[in-house]
């Protein structure tokens, strides 16, 4: 056990970790009256706590900024907040905890924030909300950026767009010459400014030899926008413009504050910072045959054995069918507990750590978990291939709490042959039709339509409704056009999923009549879809005896789609269901923010008619009658 | 052009004179001798396979083909788009892209300036109404329920005379993949559609009906072999028929559905065959070798408006999923206008059909035509000037042309080939019609013919070995003066059987050429009333009997068995591997529709093994193939220990 020197900051208070704050809550609930011996327990605490830390993912609370460093004044907390669409930087905010805002103003001058806790190997996930026109960004240990940016209304994709990694700056190259690197996302998955949006982050920080010279560079494993992978493997060669400072194995999480209103939440946070077990002194003897129970060694003759620096089944003179045995030691620098994942190609294997048996000897074994103590243990693995004609593979990874999974045995892998994957771009305006799968179902006549501006959806031609629209490419076919296939295609962009498609056009016997669960004695009828000299369609049904015209039309200004539906001879009672949202908040003026800010509804011309809002299935529905026409914009 | 052989007799010494000229001799024994005379004419002599020259990157995995009046050819594919293409007949054709992102388009029919197809989930009314070249209004005529199921494929439109609709839909596959399940309304069902959108389900008992043709007005389609189907055939579809397969009879209770045949009238008769292995899991049924069976025949006295096939397309044999069906206009492909022929998706080929009704009842010939096109024929159409285009693909399935796709044309160069041009069923066996004048001294010969008939299994399992196999004696023979004809009066001929009729010993007067395809297939359901022939009026000679061993090397007699442990040679192998259709599916060296022989060798399995897997085929162990092969129950343990024995020795050390 290590004890940890806490440092006092200036008020007096410790530069408390996310474990204080609920020891502090513990504190406080005894009623520990006196302050200061308070945080001094809290301190040793924290130290304690430290020595044993094998955490999984975790929850940053922000019922205060315990979290943070010595938060400069423009970041708060709030319990909801929302943005002005007209006017730039402006975010509101509704008193309270859980979301934590930067607010820049005169009195309170937009700067950074840095975690108290620093961080190597990591994962962080958040939700981020830009105000109009905002720019912010995500440091990892302080130092590599991802950029934030409300890029709403413009497809531009640059290192500086929302979701790049920013560019490296060095003076010393000249001027104009000074920023280098710097990588655009792959896709263009942005939300407009007071939506929600997601972040999911995969870092491995640089590492060092023991004399502190870098020998190997930080990298962004992964980087998830909006569900959408953006960045895969990019190796950093530095720190981006505008670094905390020097590469280092540790460092802070920095929230950019100086540049914009931004708003937080759900950050999650998963620290990798355990050493990998290792292997040693390895040892192997082969058998010939096949071996579907665990056979006694000492009657069995040998066909090769030796030593190994690594778990391999790379032999040239293996025989088909085999059992290899390894035998050697684990090097356990941190007790507490693993998952071994042993995946032996055309057979089976088992896993003895300790003397324990850790993988059973049995076909189609799972992920099996096991606390370890600390030290070099005893390590046995068995291998035995009994499908002669398969390529033989030991396929062991190892992960854990701590421990981002890896592949400690040789890659060889098995795997078949990769798929040449069938994208269909949407350089022009496109129209694909396909099966659409969406939460619980799948929807059978769905006409898919694309656009160059990176703004398309999903039609359900048995409804007559949108079911998804999403911003990125457009669609992959492979489902569908590979081999056989299963008829369906999906979206590659990032999808919103608007609600589970029924029929968008009601008769109803008041504004608080159930809307119908499907098309019975309503006469509804497809009629299939007309294209415009641009190639964009017009959808047409027939419904309640008159015909229907559903035209759906990217914004020119990119920032969603408006939707017109013309009904030929309307019948009375009859009403448009414009959405089905977990919460749909009114935001006057005819704007309206759905399911907890996923994307908005803008009323553009309802003919004089005053749209409800209902209670339904414990939904909120919008309904508005509707008599010849009604016009409105999906704002994503 | 094969060139037969001729002697150059202008040589200078007499030695070599006498040398050639018993060479030559020998040569000419040979010949009476040898069966397959290496000089005969082929298919690819007579009828060509040229290539649709298509812009480099179009992709053409053809589900639809139509000829528009002014000779385009509409073009639709199973990645949604449709093409125009003009002159298609030229070395270089002009291909414009009238709609695309459509959804697995798989036919298309050409009404008064729109073109119809059918999607997975539409029959789709495409028009050009600004005349820009491309479609655009895309009006849904009917739709219909799908569950979203891959194996949900539908075909057509085909239009009827007075402009209405056909279309055909298939089964689902759920996982257990052996009983297919209808599992939306009409499923399994072939539909009627007017233009104005309604429907009257017209057809049910359907599996896999890709093969939805019109023939002179009336609606046909060729089903294609699966559970409750021994084989493909041609089956016609009037309103009311049931055409064998009972999962579709779930909807038959629908108010205004012609079929009124239920599952449990099937089902009372026929075992279900749902059977589960050790652990309860569903397995698929495998045929039971010695077993009491039922027939479509047998089963059509229970079920009246259980439709006959028309023509069994011998499984293996002839094709492994038949598709489309076109009639060969007037004035083309010379002898054999007005006769019909069928695409094969497995085997890359087309067959030829000669139909004939006999007391109302539809039978006919089948005779293999032409093989070796590059994917699986999907779709056939006319060209104006007499092409035959051909679409093609076979991705998912395999086919024994490796590509998987194709446009290409099939082109007649108006020399005669020698074939059976038609067979029909007289009162006492049948007259075989001839393309070129016979040598009478072989057509003579009762020798020169065999005859066997075997009929298929009405079950629940996937497919039918032939059953019930007998040979049938010949008694005589008569040619006709002009030698075009021959009758054979062949005994015990048997009602709803096919009767393989081999002409190996068959040549033509003209060369001496043995038939391009010696074999046919004649499914008889009715033998006519009429004149049979006196025994005096027709020739009873056999040289099999005569003359003994010499001459009568016929491809037929069986392969005698060695009794040493030596391994088969392909030449001894070849005819097992023709007669129990192992060449179907596979090559020695290459991948077909499964792996190689020479590939199943590497695997390195003892014979006994080879035997095992055989009649017990184990699918994962191949999982880059798409096909399952089917356990080959019905092949005789000598012939298989033979076949493995064979197949092991092609193992490379």
């Amino acid at each position: 056990m290590k004890w940890y020197t806490c440092k006092l900051d200036d008020d007096g208070d410790a530069g408390t970790g996310i474990y204080n704050h609920f020891l502090l809550a513990f504190l406080r609930k005894y009623n520990f009256n006196n302050i200061l011996n308070m945080k001094k327990i809290a301190c040793i605490f924290c130290g304690l706590l430290f020595a044993f830390t094998t955490v999984a993912q975790e929850s940053v609370s922000l019922n205060d900024l315990s979290f943070f460093k010595q938060p400069p004044s423009s970041w708060k907390l709030a319990t909801d907040v929302k943005a002005d669409l007209s006017s730039a930087n402006s975010l509101i905010t509704s008193n309270g905890t859980g979301v934590l805002v930067n607010l820049p103003g005169k009195s309170a001058p937009g700067a950074d924030l840095f975690s108290n806790l620093e961080h190597g190997d990591a994962d962080l996930e958040l939700d981020y909300l830009m105000a109009k026109g905002s720019n912010s960004g995500i440091y990892l240990q302080g130092n590599y950026e991802i950029q934030l940016m409300d890029n709403w209304g413009n497809a531009r994709k640059g290192f500086d767009d929302n979701g790049g990694i920013y560019q490296r700056w060095d003076e010393k190259r000249g001027k104009g010459n000074e920023g280098f690197e710097g990588y655009a996302p792959r896709q263009v998955v942005s939300r407009a400014p007071g939506l929600w949006q997601h972040l999911k982050i995969s870092f491995q920080a640089p590492r060092f030899d023991a004399a502190g010279k870098k020998t190997e560079n930080a990298k962004l494993l992964r980087v998830e926008l909006n569900g959408v992978l953006i960045h895969e493997n990019v190796e950093l060669s530095g720190p981006t413009r505008g670094a905390l400072g020097a590469e280092k194995k540790m460092g802070p999480i920095r929230f950019q504050g100086d540049h914009g209103a931004v708003a937080f939440r759900n950050i999650k946070f998963t620290n990798f910072s355990k050493p990998r077990p290792e292997l040693g002194s390895l040892s192997y003897a082969v058998y010939k045959g096949l071996f579907e129970k665990e056979p006694d060694f000492s009657k069995l003759r040998t066909e090769i054995q030796g030593t190994s620096a690594v778990l391999s089944s790379n032999f040239s003179n293996l025989p088909d069918t085999f059992l290899i045995r390894y035998v050697g030691t684990i090097k356990v620098s941190e007790a507490g507990d693993y998952n071994f994942n042993l995946l032996p190609g055309g057979g089976q294997g088992s896993l003895k750590i300790n003397n324990q048996v850790v993988v059973p000897f049995v076909r189609r074994s799972r992920p099996m978990k096991v606390t370890l103590p600390s030290g070099e243990l005893p390590f046995e693995l068995l291998y035995s291939k009994f499908l002669d004609w398969a390529q033989p593979s030991i396929g062991l990874t190892i992960s854990g709490p701590g421990i981002r999974e890896y592949r400690i045995s040789d890659a060889n892998s098995v795997a078949p042959e990769p798929v040449d994957p069938i994208l269909i771009e949407a350089t022009q305006n496109k129209v694909l039709r396909s099966f659409i799968d969406i939460p619980g179902r799948r929807i059978v006549h769905a006409v898919s339509v694309g656009s160059p501006s990176g703004i398309h959806y999903t039609y359900d031609l048995d409804n007559g409704a949108i079911a998804q629209v999403w911003r990125g490419n457009f669609l992959d076919a492979t489902p569908m056009w590979h081999e056989r296939g299963d008829g369906s295609s999906r979206a590659t962009g990032s999808v919103i999923l608007l609600e589970k498609p029924v029929l968008n056009i009601a008769s109803l016997s008041s504004s608080s009549a159930t809307w119908p669960s499907d098309t019975t004695r309503t006469g509804f009828r497809p009629k299939g879809y007309t294209l415009d000299p641009e190639d964009r369609p017009v959808f047409k049904y027939n419904i309640y005896g008159t015909k229907v015209s559903d035209s759906t039309r990217v914004m020119a200004n990119g920032e969603g789609l408006t939707r017109q539906i013309s009904i030929l001879n309307p019948g009375k009672d009859l009403y448009v269901r414009l959405a089905s949202a977990k919460t749909i908040e009114d935001s006057g003026n005819g704007l309206y923010v759905l399911d907890d800010k996923l994307y908005y509804l803008k009323i553009e011309d309802a003919g004089g008619a005053k749209p409800v809002i209902r209670d339904a299935n414990n939904l909120k529905e919008l309904i508005i009658p509707v008599k010849n026409k009604i016009k409105y914009a999906i704002l994503f | 052009m094969p060139s037969f052989f001729k002697n150059d007799m202008s040589m200078k010494s007499h030695n070599t004179n006498c040398l050639i000229k018993l060479f030559f001799f020998t040569t000419m024994v040979l010949q009476t001798t040898l069966v397959q005379a290496q000089e005969s004419a082929k298919e690819e002599d007579f009828f060509r396979i040229m290539k649709v020259s298509s812009p480099e990157g179009t992709i053409l995995e053809v589900g639809g083909l139509c000829t528009l009046p002014n000779g385009d050819l509409a073009v639709t594919t199973r990645r949604g788009d449709v093409f125009i293409v003009e002159n298609p007949e030229s070395a270089r054709p002009f291909f414009r892209k009238f709609a695309s992102g459509l959804h697995e388009v798989l036919g298309v029919a050409y009404k008064d300036g729109s073109l119809y197809c059918v999607q997975r989930g539409e029959l789709t009314k495409m028009t050009d109404t600004n005349r820009d070249g491309k479609a655009d209004v895309f009006e849904t005529i009917y739709a219909w329920p799908l569950t979203g199921n891959y194996h949900e494929y539908s075909f057509g439109p085909k239009l009827a005379p007075d402009g209405s609709f056909f279309v055909t839909l298939n089964l689902g596959f759920p996982d257990d993949w052996w009983h297919p399940r209808s599992m939306a309304p009409w499923r399994g069902w072939a539909l009627h559609i007017q233009e104005n959108g309604t429907m009257e389900p017209w057809a049910a008992g359907l599996r896999s009906p890709a093969g939805i043709s019109m023939i002179d007005g009336e609606l046909f389609y060729t089903e294609n072999q699966g559970d409750w189907v021994g084989s493909g055939h041609i089956m016609q579809l009037k309103k009311g028929t049931f055409a064998g397969h009972p999962a579709s009879l779930i909807w038959e209770n629908i108010p205004n559905s012609p079929v009124k045949v239920t599952q449990q009238q099937i089902f009372a008769k026929i075992d279900q065959r749902r059977e589960v292995d050790q652990n309860g899991r569903p397995q698929k049924p495998q045929n039971i070798v010695n077993e009491q069976f039922m027939t479509v025949a047998d089963m059509q006295q229970y079920v009246p408006q259980l439709q006959l096939p028309a023509v069994w397309m011998p499984h293996g044999i002839l094709g492994i999923s038949n598709t489309e069906i076109v009639k060969i206009p007037q004035g083309v492909f010379g002898p054999f206008a007005g006769q019909l022929l069928v695409g094969d998706q497995g085997q890359s080929n087309l067959n030829r059909v000669f139909m004939e009704e006999i007391d109302g009842q539809l039978q006919g010939a089948v005779w293999m035509f032409r093989s070796g096109f590059q994917s699986g024929i999907i779709r056939l159409a006319w060209g104006k000037d007499g092409t035959l285009f051909v679409g093609e693909s076979n991705r998912g399935w395999g086919s024994a042309g490796d590509s998987n796709q194709g446009l290409q044309k099939l082109i007649w160069n108006n020399r005669l080939p020698f074939e059976m041009r038609t067979i029909k069923v007289m009162p006492d066996g049948f007259e075989i019609e001839f393309t070129k004048p016979v040598d009478k001294k072989y057509t003579e010969d009762i020798a020169s013919y065999t005859v066997e008939s075997h009929t298929y299994k009405y079950h629940a399992v996937y497919g039918s070995p032939a059953v019930n196999i007998l040979k049938h004696t010949i008694k005589g023979v008569k040619v006709s003066p002009d030698g075009m004809k021959a009758r054979i009066i062949v005994d015990n001929m048997r009602k709803h059987y096919v009767h393989t009729i081999t002409l190996e010993g068959v040549r033509d007067q003209e060369n001496s050429y043995s038939l391009i395809h010696p074999t046919a297939y004649y499914t008889l359901h009715n033998i006519p009333q009429g004149k049979k022939l006196e025994l005096g009026e027709v020739s009873t000679k056999n040289s099999a009997i005569a003359v003994g061993a010499v001459g009568a090397v016929s491809k037929n007699s069986s392969v005698k068995t060695s009794s040493s442990t030596k391994p088969a040679t392909y030449a001894e192998i070849e005819p097992l591997l023709k007669k129990h259709t192992c060449a179907t599916c596979h090559k020695t060296d290459t991948k077909l529709v499964g792996p190689s022989f020479q590939e199943i060798a590497q695997r390195k399995y003892s014979v006994e093994k080879i035997v095992d897997l055989i009649y017990n085929p184990q699918p994962a162990n191949w999982s880059d193939y798409a096909v399952s092969m089917p356990p080959m129950a019905q092949v005789p343990k000598d012939d298989v220990q033979k076949l493995a024995g064979w197949i092991k020795s092609l193992e490379r050390k």
